[in-house]
């Protein structure tokens, strides 16, 4: 039964972890002048 | 201006270097920081952005208007401006593969003060570090 869920588990990561390792890493912002 | 880009939502960190003119920020990995509130956000505590610049990753798409788009979130995606690089990314279009990207999101038009947050940003591809 527990193997069942684990594999269950596993499969569920596998499907939803390309997508969730999607993302903005990081931002830069040159800036100048007051407005 | 670090405090007023730290209250935005998605914002992890911000670094402002005074002496580069260079605002680093990092975003929390929930996937809410949005560019064109950040963009709203530097103009609102004082300052002209003349440069936004971008590290994201994705997968390669297309939009209902058929332009390559870069998919960041389920539901967020920036369109590419197309150059030889985002030529490059157009054989992974629907498929699983994530790419890193470094890109210009935004650059000030000559003689304008203020960024336009009504139009939508586009990503132009600079650098693309990773294909995996």
């Amino acid at each position: 039964m527990n193997t069942k869920k684990l594999a269950l588990l596993a499969l569920l990561v596998s499907i939803v972890s390309p997508v969730s390792q999607a993302q903005i890493k990081h931002i830069e912002v040159r800036v100048e002048g007051m407005t | 201006m670090k405090q007023h880009l730290g209250r935005q939502s998605g914002v992890q960190n911000v670094e402002v270097s005074l002496i580069d003119g260079k605002v680093e920020v990092t975003p929390k990995e929930d996937g809410q920081i949005d560019p064109v509130q950040l963009l709203k956000a530097t103009y609102d505590s004082g300052v002209t952005a003349a440069e936004m610049n971008m590290t994201a990753r994705g997968k390669i798409v297309k939009d209902s208007s058929g332009s390559l788009a870069l998919q960041v979130e389920p539901n967020r995606s920036f369109v590419l401006t197309p150059n030889e690089l985002s030529k490059g990314l157009e054989a992974l279009v629907d498929t699983p593969t994530m790419v890193t990207v470094r890109g210009q999101l935004y650059k000030k038009p000559a003689g304008k003060k203020k960024a336009d947050a009504s139009v939508p940003l586009k990503l132009l591809i600079l650098e693309v570090p990773k294909k995996e």
